[in-house]
């Protein structure tokens, strides 16, 4: 019996320890940030938005005109990159600047993309959905949210918008280090981080879009460059996008030994062609 | 047995399945063609292939100004502008087919590969093309 006093006093400690840790968690635990199902009106509201809707092309001579037109204002160890890149191109040994199929990520895909892309407006946010990479996706929140305290940095980076007027003006922070700042195919150098676009994008004309960038990149540039991206618009339905698997170029479908229908390697040059492995085929 | 012998060669002509292949999935520059030369080939089509990023179409013949009979691997932009561009479809051109093909080679010519610059169906005289650049217009039909 001498023993009930300590394990009262015991069970007392015990008590108030998982009390005060219960408080402390509560405490520290931060709020959970609910996505609030869209209202009627916020659909309602999606209807005033300008029709961006369609299939839009890049004008891709406008792209290699701004080459020489309108180049970034890289730094010194940038601009030898990149003068050095040209002079790979132009020799016909261009470099291959999203090898494994990479996706041209932000701000290049909008730079020098040859593929078409669809716009997609949805209560507190902005999709835009490309061609070819399989994963040519952004996501541009409009519901007032900020930029994320702790970064989830990705190919696209996070982009938050808001309309002024006609006008969608996007913030894109958190690039990946790696992701290319790239004037051409074969003509761009790593952003190395700290990078920032923002955006302006607006109908120019009827079928004409104008995107409106301003590139913060301090690690390859000497200040902001400002360029402008134009895209035109198709409805014909036989323009519209369809699936593209860009590692889909790596392998030819085939039948194998069991009769499944199978993928193969095929075999390419180190600038991505395939070619024969074989020099010859009888005839 | 021969007409399967041909068309079945010729296929595997197209996969790298020995080890050690280079492979190098990209959208890429097209500089590595020699632009300024335009071949032609007259053969039959081996097989079209349909995807992203490239497109690309395999003819077994000969080269004008060659004896060699051999498969070259023709490559394009991708479906998407092909399609606005070029009218093209993944039934444009069909294996089997005779064609007439224009195209630049690689500079490599130890390799028989090209970039299309127009393809004709003989049977039929229809033309398709490959020039992304050539309709940068809206409202296209």
């Amino acid at each position: 019996m001498r023993y009930r006093p300590c394990a009262l006093s015991l069970v007392f400690l015990a008590t108030s320890f998982l009390t005060i840790s219960a408080v402390t968690a509560s405490a520290q635990k931060k709020p959970t940030v609910i996505n609030p199902p869209p209202t009627a009106q916020d659909w309602a509201d999606i209807g005033k938005l300008p029709d961006w809707s369609g299939v839009w092309n890049p004008k891709v001579t406008d792209q290699d005109a701004q080459v020489k037109t309108n180049p970034p204002p890289w730094n010194e160890v940038a601009a030898k990159k990149i003068e050095q890149m040209f002079a790979e191109e132009k020799a016909g040994r261009p470099k291959l600047i999203f090898p494994g199929c990479f996706p041209e990520n932000h701000p290049t895909w909008m730079l020098i993309t040859h593929n078409a892309m669809e716009i997609l407006f949805t209560p507190g946010r902005v999709t835009m959905l490309g061609e070819s990479d399989g994963n040519r996706l952004r996501r541009i929140y409009t519901d007032g949210r900020g930029h994320p305290d702790e970064p989830e940095p990705s190919f696209h980076g996070h982009s938050v918008g808001h309309w002024e007027g006609d006008t969608l003006v996007v913030d894109t922070v958190h690039i990946i280090p790696q992701a290319p700042l790239a004037v051409s195919e074969a003509a761009g150098v790593p952003n190395n981080g700290d990078m920032r676009v923002v955006e302006r994008i607006h109908l120019a004309d009827k079928d004409i879009l104008h995107v409106d960038l301003e590139i913060f990149a301090p690690k390859i540039l000497t200040r902001p460059w400002k360029t402008t991206r134009i895209f035109f618009r198709q409805r014909a339905r036989k323009f519209d996008i369809v699936e593209g698997i860009c590692v889909l170029g790596d392998y030819a479908e085939r039948i194998d030994a069991d009769g499944d229908h199978v993928f193969v390697p095929v075999e390419k040059t180190i600038w991505g062609n395939i070619v024969p492995k074989s020099a010859g085929a009888t005839r | 047995m021969k007409q399967l012998v041909k068309p079945a060669l010729a296929l595997a002509a197209l996969c790298g399945i020995a080890a050690g292949i280079s492979s190098v999935a990209a959208h890429h520059s097209t500089t590595m063609f020699d632009h300024s030369k335009t071949l032609t080939i007259d053969g039959t089509v081996v097989e079209l292939r349909w995807v992203n990023p490239h497109v690309s179409l395999s003819v077994n013949g000969t080269v004008k100004g060659s004896e060699e009979v051999a498969v070259w691997v023709m490559e394009m932009t991708s479906p998407g502008n092909l399609v606005r561009a070029g009218g093209w479809s993944r039934n444009a051109v069909k294996a089997g087919e005779k064609v007439q093909v224009d195209f630049s080679p690689l500079r490599d010519t130890s390799l028989k590969g090209g970039a299309l610059k127009k393809v004709t169906i003989v049977a039929t005289g229809q033309v398709f093309t490959a020039n992304l650049r050539a309709q940068e217009m809206p409202g296209l039909e």
